[in-house]
């Protein structure tokens, strides 16, 4: 995959993730709120369509100003790690767009591999360290009385010890494992499923469905990385 | 300016320490009055979750899901109001969808809400009042 067909994909990924949240934030947001919305929603269309693609680089700093804009409006991210993502994904992507050595461009979206791969490895480290992982009792804790459960009966699960704590290891090794996937295209392409159905649970069980088509649009960037420099 | 740059740093250097520690979970719970000086406390949940959903609604709100979350901010402000991080906003935010949703279903007047957190201790999981606002009228 080249650096341009993976920043392509990116951006019509990216805009895919956004504009539902888009849409959700313009029928249900306050009148500043619809406003600002309403802003980005021809700017996803014209990131996903490209009819003009000497523009994207444009599109895409001005979705970055409409970000910068959410972040004062609602005081930080609206939905914590999947707001933080897409914007790390636009900034990887206008950063690529703008500078003008091909190197630099690649250090860019590099960078945002490189951030992909640590948001599975350093959520391994910090969980393998923490007892209360390492036993199941912290995946119990969520289903028990985090927020996070979408039903109460979801709640019940928190007394499936032997279930939540084989779920808590697999999600770790998963995890920690992940760099090691870059070493061959096939092993990264199934951790990457892997990775997505993982997400797709989350959204399931927890409500996190803003987390899916956002970590699934960074992928490009991994595995251009992979075929760049491991191949 | 800077504060600008408070916001984009965590997003260009993130942590990804997702779920390291279960921190209290807050909830927020609110009682209605007649007035400022009507002290009955009736406290309900804000939005409380359903018994059990679909799977027709668990996959629609795969895609579409609004409500979720925005009630997933409103965690996030609870958590920034127990932590006097931008109490004035998150109160705001919490107050306005507060009124927004009582202005439906209740001919009271005003309102109060509060932020209990749940927290395990050893074995046992219970739960502390933090915070308790002011009455606020509702319309």
């Amino acid at each position: 995959m080249t650096l341009d067909l993976a920043m392509r994909w990116t951006e019509i990924l990216l805009a895919l993730a956004l504009t539902i949240p888009t849409l959700e934030h313009i029928t249900a947001g306050d009148p500043r709120e619809r406003l600002l919305f309403m802003l980005r929603l021809p700017l996803l269309v014209l990131l996903a369509v490209a009819p003009f693609p000497s523009l994207t680089p444009w599109v895409c700093l001005t979705l970055c100003v409409v970000a910068i804009l959410a972040l004062h409006r609602f005081e930080g991210p609206y939905n914590g790690g999947s707001d933080k993502m897409s914007l790390l994904i636009l900034f990887c992507l206008t950063l690529a767009h703008f500078l003008p050595e091909p190197r630099w461009k690649e250090l860019a979206f590099g960078y945002l591999a490189l951030q992909l791969t640590l948001s599975y490895f350093i959520s391994g480290w910090v969980k393998i360290r923490n007892p209360d992982w390492r036993t199941g009792r912290a995946l119990q804790d969520v289903f028990a009385f985090s927020a996070y459960p979408v039903a109460e009966n979801l709640r019940t699960l928190a007394d499936q010890k032997s279930l939540l704590l084989a779920g808590s290891w697999l999600v770790i090794t998963c995890e920690l494992l992940f760099p090691f996937s870059l070493m061959s295209k096939w092993t990264l392409i199934p951790f990457l499923i892997l990775a997505a159905s993982f997400h797709l649970s989350n959204a399931i069980f927890f409500g996190l469905n803003r987390f899916v088509l956002v970590w699934i649009a960074a992928y490009p960037s991994i595995l251009w990385l992979q075929a760049r420099f491991i191949g | 300016m800077l504060r600008t740059l408070q916001l984009i740093l965590p997003a260009l250097i993130p942590s990804w320490n997702f779920f390291d520690v279960i921190a209290p979970s807050p909830r927020i719970e609110y009682t209605t009055c007649n007035g400022p000086d009507d002290t009955r406390l009736d406290w309900q949940p804000f939005r409380p979750r359903p018994e059990q959903i679909t799977l027709t609604t668990m996959l629609r709100r795969l895609v579409w899901n609004p409500r979720w979350n925005e009630s997933l901010f409103l965690v996030s402000c609870a958590e920034r109001l127990s932590q006097d991080i931008t109490p004035d906003h998150s109160a705001r935010e919490i107050t306005t969808r507060l009124r927004r949703d009582l202005a439906l279903t209740t001919t009271a007047s005003h309102f109060r809400f509060r932020l209990v957190f749940i927290h395990r201790e050893g074995t046992e999981i219970t739960s502390e009042v933090i915070y308790i606002s002011a009455a606020e009228p509702i319309s």
